[in-house]
């Protein structure tokens, strides 16, 4: 995605023609041009990060089922457990809830993850 | 973390969910959709949408989610390094007419007619400041995203669009400084409040006799105004699918609820010195929830010689969320009646209040903020929701969690004695002195 795109430049309003126009005082017909200030802030640089490594193959793995705590995501994410017990056997699936805010981070349940997990599906509610 | 993950994310937030990734660093995260809404389905249905089609790309949802997790990388997946974003060029220039529609168009107003910012314009508000134009005022962010930074200069613009005379600046500056915006993603639709104290109330003629909430004096209008429009440029807030969700909207974000103090006509401590500041001092506070009733709806004695305002603003509280605080703006008629009754201090009718504004635990949990805000809060310990989840359903608990829940300020022009109540929580109180 354009990082301009990402801030909604604008189609500009003028031409560099009319910009001269302006600077030299030039009055088209159409009414006198006006030299108005972006109002916009300054938005952060992003920084790319890097996706992680993907897996060969889901067979074997243990995969985190995680819920940000918004409603029937749990639902969900049981009816995703169930297809993987019938599609995909050997996959184990583990539900966790996060703690705290649908944004906050959760320390504890990321180590754990981390420590025993592969994968991670993450049902993400606003 | 470095373990592979897919997010789920139903389609009604497509655009939220790449665009904040995208601005995270990850343009290419995998997100697997599925149909919306997911909250309220039941097993056998949301069963559907496992076994069904990703409703963006129309491929099989769990192909979609298998391939996430093990398709290998591209090379743009893993690229590194930083893209600096462009809001485009310092200044435009056309007809005033096309600006309008430039301005409208892009996304920079709150719709209604706005005033250019030139540079004459701008110039003359940063007049009313001893800071320097290109001093850093603050950052904002309109809910989880990143940051967006603002210098002096930038905030007048967003002041001059919205009306205000220069002697507001320092006002703007205060509220700009605090990083709150007043347009919040939030799918609960927000509103925010801000309260006003101190000499400056006077002196640039707020409203706080008839009318105070209300279209009534140009410093309430347009002060507020600012709040948004400053919120939608310098915070990037209010781009409907990106920065802000509010499945409603609230119509208080036109210019939110602006309220100067009517200290005079207070028997209690004004709000600001409560916060710390001295009376003399020009403070603005900000508040956010979701808004504001009317106490003519509340129940209570309805004797003239005998009216309860303690009980009716307790009554008022019932159907407002816990999740946010209580803010009474009382007449100053009520408030006078309420010190007759012996609560000579605001925390003494805060105390009451908080200890007689109740509910069941019953009630409590069949509350859909509860679930929603204070359920997570409760399984990761914190108190007090954490102890409520484990008494009986008739066990009796207040209403808001802590007393400092409410806050209380007067305004009014006691033509009749009716409080109002909003649903909004304390943010944070700013000097508007420093600004100057």
């Amino acid at each position: 995605m354009s990082p301009v795109a990402l801030a909604g430049v604008p189609a500009l309003a003028t031409s560099d023609k009319k910009a001269d126009q302006a600077k030299k005082g030039a009055v088209p017909a159409s009414g006198s041009l006006l030299e108005v200030l972006n109002p916009r802030g300054l938005p952060p640089p992003i920084t790319l990060v890097p996706m992680a490594k993907r897996l060969d193959s889901l067979d074997g793995k243990t995969i985190y089922l995680v819920s940000d705590g918004f409603p029937g995501a749990d639902t969900f994410l049981n009816q995703i457990a169930i297809w993987f017990k019938k599609n995909m056997p050997s996959v184990t699936t583990v539900y966790r809830l996060k703690a705290g805010g649908f944004a906050d981070d959760d320390p504890k349940l990321m180590a754990e993850i981390k420590e025993k997990g592969n994968a991670v599906i993450m049902a993400i509610g606003h | 973390m470095g373990i592979p993950s897919a997010p789920l994310v139903t389609k009604a937030f497509k655009d939220l969910a790449l665009l904040n990734a995208a601005k995270r660093g990850m343009p290419h995260e995998r997100i697997c959709f599925t149909p919306h809404p997911v909250w309220g389905k039941t097993p056998e249905e949301v069963r559907v949408y496992v076994e069904g089609p990703d409703p963006v790309t129309g491929k099989p949802f769990m192909r979609e989610v298998v391939d996430a997790l093990t398709v290998p990388l591209s090379e743009e997946d893993k690229k590194v390094g930083n893209l600096s974003v462009s809001v485009g060029p310092a200044t435009f220039t056309d007809t005033a007419d096309n600006l309008q529609e430039f301005y409208l168009n892009n996304g920079y107003t709150d719709f209604l007619p706005i005033i250019v910012p030139t540079e004459q314009r701008v110039d003359q508000m940063l007049k009313a400041t001893s800071h320097h134009p290109d001093d850093v005022v603050g950052k904002m962010a309109a809910g989880a995203y990143p940051a967006w930074s603002y210098n002096v200069r930038q905030v007048a613009a967003n002041a001059v669009m919205a009306g205000c005379r220069p002697e507001y600046f320092p006002i703007v500056l205060a509220i700009a400084s605090s990083g709150m915006a007043s347009l919040f993603s939030s799918t609960n639709s927000f509103a925010f409040a801000m309260v006003i104290n101190g000499p400056i109330r006077d002196k640039l003629e707020f409203n706080y006799g008839i009318g105070a909430l209300g279209p009534f004096a140009q410093p309430n209008a347009t002060i507020g105004r600012a709040w948004t429009i400053l919120s939608k440029n310098l915070g990037n807030g209010g781009i409907p699918g990106d920065t802000y969700l509010g499945s409603l909207g609230n119509n208080l974000n036109y210019n939110n609820v602006v309220i100067a103090e009517h200290e005079d006509a207070s028997p209690w401590v004004p709000f600001h010195v409560q916060k710390g500041f001295k009376k003399e001092e020009n403070v603005v506070s900000l508040f956010r929830g979701l808004g504001v009733v009317p106490g003519q709806v509340a129940r209570g004695s309805s004797a003239n010689e005998n009216v309860q305002f303690d009980y009716q603003m307790s009554d008022l509280f019932s159907t407002f969320t816990g999740f946010f605080g209580a803010l009474i703006i009382a007449d100053p008629l009520v408030a006078a009646r309420l010190k007759e009754q012996g609560y000579d201090t605001k925390e003494k009718l805060i105390d009451w209040l908080y200890k007689n504004t109740r509910q069941t635990v019953k009630d409590y949990k069949s509350r859909n903020y509860a679930y929603l805000f204070d359920y997570p809060r409760a399984l990761r310990g914190d108190e007090p929701w954490a102890t409520w989840y484990k008494l009986p359903d008739d066990a009796v608990i207040p209403h808001f969690p802590r007393a400092s829940d409410f806050n209380i300020v007067v305004a009014g022009g006691q033509t009749n004695a009716y409080p109002q109540a909003g649903n909004l929580s304390y943010g944070v109180s700013v000097s508007v002195d420093k600004w100057t």
